[in-house]
């Protein structure tokens, strides 16, 4: 008969929170007061950051100055292609009110010039550039090998399109003396970049490592060229190259170019003062109605000059407690109904 | 295409074990064996049911179930009856007679197959289970007529007759009860057809976006007048044009932004939806004890569609009652008996029986003549002053022991086809008992003598139960005879004759014994379970083949069994008569027991009924023969009544007679038994005992009317008994008269009708009783709560319409001032006019309270006001068959959607499911149909939710059902808790699913515009995939299957919030359009605050991507934060666990790969952001400005305009005291509503009421127009349609006339 007893319980089911669908359960309608107190810190919070943002955006001195129209004669002479090799230097003077305190870093800003297309953003070969394959180019099209079929290193056509203007700032104490500004190349890249994502091919010598292969159809010269000054710098560790090689999200973009070298006059930062930018014309943006232009900039935690941040901080936090008032007034008049019905 | 390939293959496993299912279970049907005469091997050999072919001659013995449509041949009856039951077919439990075909009769023996050589010709198969037609051609040409008489219908059952033998007309598929069978139908919930177009919409969107796409890569190209080297050229070095480039780009576009598409939902819908079956099949309240069986969900995607039905179908027998007809109370000469013990009995019966069936100790618990020990105990004290002290003791140790043996399972499992101990187990009347005890023999037995009349009351009281025992035309069996007989057979290779044998024999020993009883106990012996008559059995049956004298003593069995069956009381009454009194009263002792083990079967259940309450007054039916009955009344011992003619019961006299001659007073007495409003009409006016009496009679008639009012008020089905005591030379006269009106062939109906209505006239009233059709436990509230919760609930029975209408009061389907259209036509055009009168009287109605006319317009067109007036309506088979014509649908409809509640009776199993299958198509709403037996298999299959009842009639609709419950009551909860709860959460889960979809990749189109509409992704390929795949797919499956909106006991209280889902206000098209719009919004402000932080900056591709998908994922899953009612702990570890596994997916990502997967390589990134302030506060940002517009709407929705769900959600979140009184309060304002405008209909109704004068009038114009508005015991609800009746008399009679 225990049998028949178990046999009848076979069929029942576990009387269990879970399967009953009993688990206690926490209920996100929420008490006006805890509403209305939420909003309100919400909205203080906000604020707050929103502010704090602000001020250190205002903390930041930034010049920008745009060559695109100031080096014409330089623009026109690129548009054609067969002037490839003639040099064309362009010297653009200007006037920096304010000392530019701490850290100064120098960008090169393009305008219009999409590196975010898709083909663009696909036509590069990674494992050319951690140096495992020097001649892998598989992925590399339109410019996987030269005409005669010579592997190109690096391959690409982000490769190929490398900005390539040379800019020295120079400042001006004087009518006179000209002090170039001590400009460093290293430290522009994520550390990760110089030093795991991008390695030479490892033989002793750079250009018996990129034998075999050819330069990129646009450079003037091969990459283990490329810095003439630093050896260590040449390759695909080329900070400029590895700079340029991450491609940037928006048509318009900046990249870092070099950092200033604080010593001597610039132990402080660039100070005020007249300087100039001397620039070897290069890269061509007027076929893609582009327009280039070098940044100067300083920095804090919060990143760059950019006031939107803060602005929407602050723009949340006053919606937030305009919400917060209005839910308020509800909460009022509908607390008073209340009472003057239970009055009833 | 993965993901597309995981979704068919998961769906198509799942289809494919339900397949299986089924084909296993066919095949267990078609393997089902049957004895087919082989005519190789010359006899009857076991084949399977699916081999059974045209021309196979079948055999089949009792409580077989009948393999295919065959002709009936053979039947073991000497009479050539056949019992079926066809409850497998319409759900009518009672038996039904079925005849050996014309010229068989007479064959004593078995026909032989092998020389049968007839040739049967007969329709072409069809689906009319109540026709037949054919001839069966002998081979001289003689042809012999065959109706639906001859022929045993698939499904059935053979009851009651020990072997019958047929010939295969239909088989397989060609059965009646095949073709009645609709087949099955693929069912597609609702809501994902909904889903569907919807998901049709995102491919409208899809199209569109890749479309500008297109275009603005165009427009891009072509705003350089040379190629800028950053656009790449061809692989063969040209470039190319604008228009072609556009054109590449749609299609690049829709690579990219087909997620949009939400494929995923499909799966998760499954996946949800198993969830959601899990959770209802493991909740306890749908437990049933006594089954041991819980609810069954067979269909797996359909769970949503139960929290949006808005019409009901129901079966009655079996659905909505337990089909269990139990005697409750009874008048008798102007006394009401309300046998309260009894009440009681049957209110803790069902526990009761549970314990016994569980206590081990008493298995013969199960047995029917063994009353749980209360019930047997309080009954052995009321039959102390009777006599038979300790029946129920010896019974109950007889079988005791005969159950040791293992043998009870048997009487017990044939006992269920029969009548369960509830309805047969009467607990008397004390007040009654007190009576009965004033029996004596005395009374009568000096009847001639002048001793000065016995009471009249006890007369009457007698004459009562005589009445119910003998007016009726039960058959009386042992409960295990059948299975005695083939025990025998197989001993004796020629089963009917050693059973005359066995009783012939049986006579001589009972004379010996001086038994009166003896043959109802000659059968018990022989049974399977042993008692005191084992032993002696057993002798006889050895000695049985060795003597010659048992044939000669079998001579009686050469004539029919009815008069051998006599032989044996009247001996044993003569016997009675010389022993005396006191002998009978012995006898009852041993006899007692066999009585009760006594089976009767009768053809309505309640006759039964009846048979049984007279049993329990010590007045027990013994045996019946066509000239016999023999009743064993206690006081005065056992009575033979020659049973002189026996009026049957038909539907137009509403009454049965029988007549006998008194074997007591030796008086030619006629008992009529019948609908109170009929037998009322019939009583004498005139009383042939005097003036005093018929004052009394007049008394006894108005005390009984309003015992019979009560009765009907509280649901019971009323009958009438009455007699009358004929002079010899006025039955003789009658009877001539009968005989001519029987010979008669010209209008032979009309003319018995009018000699029945000579012999039932001039009636004595005895009394009146109360029987109760049970009805399932809480089905009324189930009903009520079903109808509040705004369903319309449609009884749909092949029952009579009286029984159905009681019934439908019984369970609170119609109320007692609901108003009552009866639709009961002859002919199509009655009816068209009929449908016209009562939509115009609704009509005249309905403008009366416009307010809710247009507060419940929003359903479908014609809406019922089922706040306001409440109709209901009444149609038969046949007046439904008009309605379903082409032309009437339209008006039936209306009308039917006008009424409050429809009650077709009479309908066949094809009507149910075309009934069903038209309110679905033409009304478009949400059906359940809901059934037990195999009548309501094609009904469930059509309705868009078909649920089974897994009941006593078999499993059929429980294998069609989409949902199997145990019992009527759990449909509340399975609609209200559950249904809501899977529609809320499916229809939310889904809408979520859109939104996730149209958020997120919605940021990838915004990217678009800043690449040229190159189609660039700014996150990682394989972010993107497992975004959807991983860090965002269980919350929402969560979502979908644990969500609660509001409680478990909230919506049991409060069914109106069932509404909601009836509306489907959950996933309306326009919350879908806001959905998106939402969708919309936040992607924009999850794109473009970090797009405006970013910009102008030295950000990457893929490193601006990050923050996007970072926020992207807060967003999404905090929005479900917002729109779930109920977190528990596990929503939360999902949760919590999808944010943590994304960040740790980005940043072991982030750390391992390289050079992998150009052109995103996401190296470090993740890292390098971890350490960036502004990446926090861009998150933290992009998260608050998406998600504040929705959570203020949220909570101003909660405190301006909340709905009822919400306002209902509130509740739960109060303490349990407050709740109850909310919950009041809130069912009070809804009262106040309501009854604000029931009154002002109250007054329109009652105003509209007008008196009937003359019923009959009435009657005449409802047969002028050929349809009748019934009154019987639906007093209460005469319509105002009478009036209208009368007004359109008319019209009325014009109308039949012009067809």
């Amino acid at each position: 008969m225990k049998r028949i007893s178990q046999d009848c319980q076979s069929g029942l089911p576990d009387n269990c929170a879970v399967k009953q669908q009993q688990l206690p359960a926490y209920r996100l309608q929420l008490s006006a007061n805890k509403i209305l107190s939420g909003f309100f810190a919400t909205g203080v919070f906000c604020l707050g950051v929103g502010v704090i943002l602000l001020l250190s955006a205002k903390t930041i001195k930034e010049v920008e100055i745009n060559y695109t129209e100031k080096c014409a004669n330089c623009a026109k002479l690129r548009e054609n292609a067969a002037n490839f090799d003639k040099e064309c230097n362009c010297s653009i003077p200007f006037f920096l009110p304010e000392t530019m305190k701490g850290n100064v870093y120098m960008y090169y800003k393009l305008y219009g010039f999409y590196q975010n297309l898709y083909r663009y953003i696909l036509s590069r070969s990674n494992s050319q550039l951690v140096g495992t394959d020097v001649k892998d180019v598989r992925n590399c099209a339109p410019f996987k090998t030269s005409h005669n079929g010579i592997p190109i290193a690096p391959c690409g056509a982000i490769a190929n399109s490398m900005f390539n203007d040379t800019i020295i700032l120079s400042y001006n104490l004087n009518s006179s003396i000209h002090i170039k500004v001590p400009m460093i190349r290293s430290g522009i890249t994520w550390w990760t970049d110089k030093y795991v994502k991008f390695q030479n091919p490892s033989f002793q010598n750079l250009s018996s490592a990129f034998a075999g292969t050819t330069k990129p159809p646009n450079w003037p010269k091969p990459v283990y060229e490329l810095d003439e000054e630093d050896p260590g710098n040449n390759g695909f560790i080329n900070d400029d190259f590895i700079v340029w090689m991450r491609t940037a999200a928006f048509p318009t973009f900046k990249k870092l170019y070099r950092r200033l070298h604080r010593i001597e006059h610039f132990t402080e930062g660039l100070p005020a003062g007249s300087y100039s930018f001397n620039i070897t014309y290069n890269f061509p943006v007027n076929r893609f109605r582009g327009e280039k232009a070098v940044v100067l900039s300083t920095l804090t935690w919060s990143g760059g000059s950019s006031l939107f941040l803060g602005l929407a901080y602050v723009v949340t936090g006053a919606v937030t407690w305009l919400a917060f008032f209005s839910m308020l007034a509800v909460h009022l008049r509908l607390k008073e109904r209340k009472t003057f019905f239970l009055q009833q | 295409m993965l993901p597309l390939v995981a979704v068919l293959t998961i769906i198509a496993i799942k289809d494919g074990l339900e397949d299986y299912r089924k084909y296993k279970l066919d095949k267990q049907i078609n393997n089902l064996v049957t004895k087919v005469y082989s005519r190789k091997e010359k006899k009857y050999v076991d084949r399977c049911w699916k081999d059974v072919t045209v021309g196979d001659f079948i055999r089949l013995s009792c409580n077989e179930v009948i393999p295919a449509d065959m002709v009936l041949l053979f039947s073991t009856d000497p009479d050539g009856i056949c019992h079926i039951e066809t409850s497998g077919l319409d759900g009518e439990s009672n038996l039904k007679q079925r005849q050996v075909v014309r010229g068989y009769t007479e064959q004593d023996s078995e026909v032989d197959p092998e020389k049968f050589s007839s040739r049967i010709e007969c329709e072409s198969p069809n689906n009319d289970l109540n026709r037949f037609r054919g001839f069966l051609e002998h081979s001289n040409k003689e042809r012999v007529g065959l109706s639906k008489e001859n022929l045993l219908l698939r499904g059935c059952t053979i009851r009651n007759t020990e072997a019958v033998m047929g010939i295969v007309v239909y088989a397989g598929h060609e059965t009646k009860a095949m073709l009645n069978n609709s087949g099955p139908r693929y069912k597609r919930s609702n809501l994902e057809r909904r889903a569907n177009t919807d998901v049709l919409c995102c491919v409208l969107l899809l199209v569109i976006m890749c479309l500008t796409g297109a275009l603005g890569h165009g427009i891009w190209l072509s705003r350089y007048e040379n190629i800028p080297f950053f656009n790449i050229p061809e692989p063969d070095g040209h470039v190319i044009s604008p228009v072609l480039g556009g054109f590449y780009m749609f299609w690049t576009m829709i690579i990219l932004l087909q997620v949009l598409i939400p494929i995923s939902l499909y799966v998760s819908i499954e996946i949800v939806k198993l969830g959601q079956i899990y959770f209802i099949q493991s909740d306890v309240d749908f437990y049933n004890e006594k089954m041991d069986s819980t609810v069954q969900c067979r269909a797996l995607n359909i769970t949503e569609d139960l929290g949006q039905i808005q019409y009901l179908f129901s079966d009655k027998t079996g659905t909505l009652t337990e089909n269990k007809m139990v005697f409750r109370r009874c008048s008798v000469a102007g006394f009401d008996y309300c046998h309260e013990e009894n009440a009681k009995r049957l209110e803790s019966y069902q526990e009761a029986a549970s314990e016994d069936e569980d206590s081990p100790d008493t298995p013969s618990g199960s047995l029917s003549n063994m009353a749980k020990p209360r019930a047997a105990s309080c009954r052995m004290v009321r039959n102390g002053p009777l006599g038979s002290v300790s029946s129920d003791h010896l019974t109950g140790s007889c079988f005791a022991l005969g159950s040791g043996e293992g043998a009870s399972e048997v009487p017990h499992s044939r006992q269920a086809a029969f009548s369960s101990p509830m309805e047969t187990d009467v607990v008397p009347d004390t007040r009654l008992l007190d009576k009965f005890s004033q029996i004596t023999p005395q009374l009568f037995t000096p009847l001639d003598e002048t001793i000065p009349d016995p009471p009249l009351e006890t007369l009457y009281i007698i004459d009562f139960f005589i009445a119910l025992a003998i007016c009726n035309t039960v058959v009386v069996s042992a409960p295990n005879q059948p299975r005695q007989k083939i025990g025998l057979s197989s001993l004796h290779g020629m089963p009917i004759k050693s059973l005359e044998e066995i009783k012939s024999l049986f006579q001589r020993l009972s004379v010996r014994r001086s038994s009166s009883p003896s043959l109802a106990s000659g059968k018990e012996p022989s049974s399977g379970v042993p008692n005191a008559f084992v032993s002696r059995l057993s002798l006889f049956s050895r000695m049985k083949p060795a003597s010659p004298v048992e044939e000669e003593m079998s001579q009686t069995s050469k004539s029919p069994q009815g008069s051998g069956n006599s032989a044996c009381p009247i001996e044993t009454e003569k016997q009675d008569g010389n022993v005396g009194v006191t002998n009978g009263k012995v006898e009852s002792l041993p006899g007692q027991p066999l009585a009760s083990s006594l089976c009767y079967e009768a053809e309505s259940p309640d006759e039964a009924a009846l048979v049984y309450a007279a049993r329990a007054y010590q007045c027990t039916l013994q045996s019946r023969t066509p000239e016999q009955v023999m009743v064993d009344f206690a006081a005065l011992g056992p009575l033979t009544f020659q049973l002189l003619h026996i009026l049957p019961f038909d539907s137009v006299r509403k009454r049965m007679s029988v007549v006998v001659r008194h074997p007591i007073s030796n008086q030619v007495v006629v008992y009529t038994k019948g609908a109170d409003s009929v037998i009322m009409e019939l009583l004498s006016a005139a009383s042939p005992d005097g003036p005093g009496l018929e004052k009394q009679q007049t008394m006894l008639r108005e005390k009984t009317q309003q015992h019979l009012d009560a009765y009907t008020k509280r649901g019971l089905r009323t009958l009438c008994v009455a007699k009358r005591v004929m002079s010899d030379t006025e039955y003789a006269e009658w009877l001539r008269n009968h005989f001519l009106a029987e010979t008669s062939i010209d209008n032979r109906e009309e003319l018995l009708l009018e000699s029945a209505m000579r012999l039932e006239n001039k009636l004595t009233l005895l009394g009146a009783t109360g029987i109760e059709d049970r009805l399932q436990e809480g089905v009324p509230e189930s009903i009520e709560a079903l109808h509040k919760a705004g369903i319309k609930i449609w009884m749909l029975t092949g029952d009579k319409q009286e029984t159905a209408v009681n019934i439908a009061y019984a369970c609170k389907l119609l109320e007692p001032d609901d108003k009552l259209f009866i639709l009961n036509t002859e002919s199509k055009n009655a009816c068209e006019m009929l449908m016209d009168t009562i939509l115009k009287e609704l009509q005249k109605k309905n403008p009366a309270s416009p307010e809710q006319a247009s507060s419940e317009a929003l359903h479908q067109p014609p809406a019922a006001p089922d706040s306001g007036l409440r109709a209901g309506l009444i149609i038969n088979g046949r007046t439904l068959e008009f309605a379903l014509q082409e032309s009437l649908q339209r008006q039936f409809l209306e009308l039917a959607a006008r009424c409050h509640a429809v009650v077709c009776c009479r309908a066949t199993p094809l009507q149910k499911s075309e009934v069903v299958k038209l309110v679905r198509s033409h009304l478009r709403v949400m059906t359940l149909a809901i059934g037990d037996g195999a009548n309501d298999v094609s009904m469930i299959q059509v309705a868009d939710v078909g649920i089974g009842i897994s009941g006593q009639e078999g499993m059929q609709a429980v294998m069609a059902s989409d949902f199997a419950i145990s019992q009527f009551k759990h449909l509340s909860k399975l609609l209200l808790v559950h249904g809501h709860w899977c529609y809320t959460r499916l229809s939310n889960m889904i809408l979520y699913f859109f939104y996730k979809n149209v958020a997120y990749v919605n940021l990838l189109f915004w990217y678009q515009f800043f690449c040229g509409f190159s189609g660039t992704s700014m996150t990682d390929y394989w972010v993107l995939i497992f975004f959807n795949l991983l860090f965002t797919s269980a919350p929402p499956v969560i979502y979908g299957v644990l969500e609660k909106d509001v409680s478990a006991e909230t919506l049991m209280r409060l069914p109106e919030l069932y509404r909601n889902g009836q509306k489907s206000e959950a996933y309306l098209p326009l919350t879908f359009w806001i959905t998106l719009l939402d969708a919309f919004y936040q992607s924009l402000v999850c794109f473009f605050v970090p797009y405006y932080t970013y910009q102008g900056s030295d950000i990457d591709i893929f490193t601006f991507g990050n923050p996007l998908n970072t926020a992207a994922l807060f967003i999404i899953l905090l929005h479900l934060v917002i729109e779930s009612k109920s977190l528990t702990w596990i929503h939360m570890l999902v949760i919590v666990g999808s944010i943590l596994s994304y960040f740790f997916f980005a940043l072991v990502f982030g750390a391992m790969c390289v050079t992998c997967n150009p052109p995103s390589n996401p190296y470090w990134i993740m890292q390098e952001h971890m350490l960036d302030p502004v990446f926090y506060l861009v998150c933290v940002l992009t998260t608050c400005v998406a998600l504040l517009p929705r959570f203020i709407y949220r909570v101003l929705q909660g405190s301006l305009f909340p709905s009822p769900i919400l306002r209902a959600k509130h509740f739960d979140r109060l303490p349990a005291e407050e709740r109850t009184e909310a919950l009041k309060k809130w069912k009070e304002a809804g009262k106040m509503d309501q009854l604000t405008s029931k009154y002002s209909d109250h007054s329109a109704v009652k105003s509209e009421r007008i008196p009937i004068s003359d019923p009959s009038a009435v009657f005449a114009v409802m047969s002028a127009t050929s349809c009748a508005v019934e009154q019987g015991n639906l007093s209460v609800c005469e319509t105002a349609l009478d009036s209208d009746y009368s007004e359109n008399k008319a019209s009325g009679m014009a109308g039949p006339s012009k067809d």
